[in-house]
């Protein structure tokens, strides 16, 4: 099985216009993400791993699934790296979520 | 919180009410109560019901907060509180204390950490902003400090300005409202005891003319947020206040304010 990327239960998010505005609690940053990063952040519940989300930005853009996985892995990594979610193994229950 | 309130000295409490929400300040010591009556005296509060804050002398840190953090908070148990210099403000579901507080500046910034909680969840937060009030409707001048609020105050007609420093917005009796709050900023003095349907909200931008640009609701965020008064990480508490705003940004318009510092910038606000 692969790994599910997870939001971060402690953020604070709402989609406004088809779009992700996240506020970091901890410093109050707030992230915005354009519509095809929404796509993946909405996706990104600890359920569905990076082929099915990528599968989905895929079908919804009509771009060939390897160019879309190759995005999400890339915004996962960045999201990832700034916090706003982790990698979660299928099954795996995240204190606070 | 375990807190043994029999234990408090019996004092005379002052009452007020702050964005109508009614506070019962049980302070000890002439000196203190004295100052605070002086500093509060446009919001004292007939009704005696208010929430009670009692006061502890002597600083206490809170053994279930994390120092380097200053906050603590858990609002599923329903209590908060933060740690601000060597006071401390805590709030659980029936009353609040402060402790270490030595003087009227300690009571005041205590007095504001506590709103913004007792606020959330009744709709309503403060804000860094002036609010002129004009054909009995409030505007709100939104900015961190040297943005121009006490510019836009001093260039308003005297009585009309509800506050130059901070702004408590409310949704009450079916949409949202300012309230001047007592708290001080460059006039040296309390604002009105006052409030107004809300006609606008602008965030200041100073410039070479004036006009106004329209936000989008995640420009609005963006202009916002820095500005909203607020002191915990609870990701609970931050979903309510975002929530809160959105609301704002669809009920209330909202622009960016480029302005000049004359009076001029009120025929682009209200022409």
């Amino acid at each position: 099985m692969n790994p599910c990327p997870a939001r971060n239960p402690k953020l604070a998010w709402r989609e406004i216009d088809g779009e992700a505005v996240i506020i970091s609690p901890d410093d109050s940053h707030v992230h915005e993400l354009n519509e095809t990063a929404s796509l993946i952040w909405k996706r990104a519940d600890g359920k569905h791993n990076v082929e099915e989300i990528a599968a989905a930005v895929s079908e919804e853009y009509e771009v060939p699934v390897i160019e879309a996985e190759a995005d999400v892995r890339e915004l996962i990594s960045m999201l990832e790296q700034k916090g706003l979610l982790s990698i979660r193994e299928p099954g795996e229950v995240v204190a606070g979520a | 919180m375990g807190t043994n309130l029999n234990s408090h000295e019996c004092v005379r409490p002052l009452h007020i009410s702050i964005g109508q929400i009614p506070l019962s300040l049980f302070i000890p010591g002439e000196k203190l109560h004295d100052r605070a009556l002086t500093r509060y005296s446009g919001f004292e509060e007939t009704r005696a019901e208010g929430l009670p804050i009692f006061f502890r002398k002597g600083s206490q840190t809170d053994p279930s907060s994390d120092p380097s953090r200053n906050f603590s908070t858990d609002l599923s148990s329903d209590s908060f509180s933060y740690v601000l210099d060597d006071a401390l403000v805590r709030l659980d579901s029936s009353c609040a204390e402060f402790h270490g507080v030595r003087h009227e500046y300690a009571l005041d910034s205590l007095l504001r950490i506590l709103l913004t909680m007792v606020l959330l969840p009744r709709r309503g937060f403060l804000l860094h902003a002036a609010t002129v009030v004009r054909d009995g409707r409030a505007y709100v001048f939104a900015g961190r400090s040297g943005a121009g609020k006490s510019t836009v105050a001093s260039l308003s007609p005297a009585g009309t300005v509800l506050t130059d420093e901070i702004s408590l917005l409310r949704f009450t009796d079916g949409g949202w409202h300012a309230y001047g709050t007592p708290f001080w900023g460059e006039f040296r003095a309390a604002g009105l005891n006052e409030h107004y349907p809300i006609a606008g909200i602008f965030a200041l931008a100073q410039a070479s003319e004036d006009r106004i640009e329209p936000l989008a609701p995640k420009e609005i965020l963006r202009a916002l947020l820095p500005c909203v008064l607020f002191f915990t990480s609870n990701p609970e508490a931050n979903r309510a206040l975002l929530h809160m705003l959105l609301g704002i940004a669809q009920q209330i318009p909202c622009h960016r304010l480029h302005f000049r510092r004359n009076e001029e910038f009120w025929k682009v606000v209200a022409p």
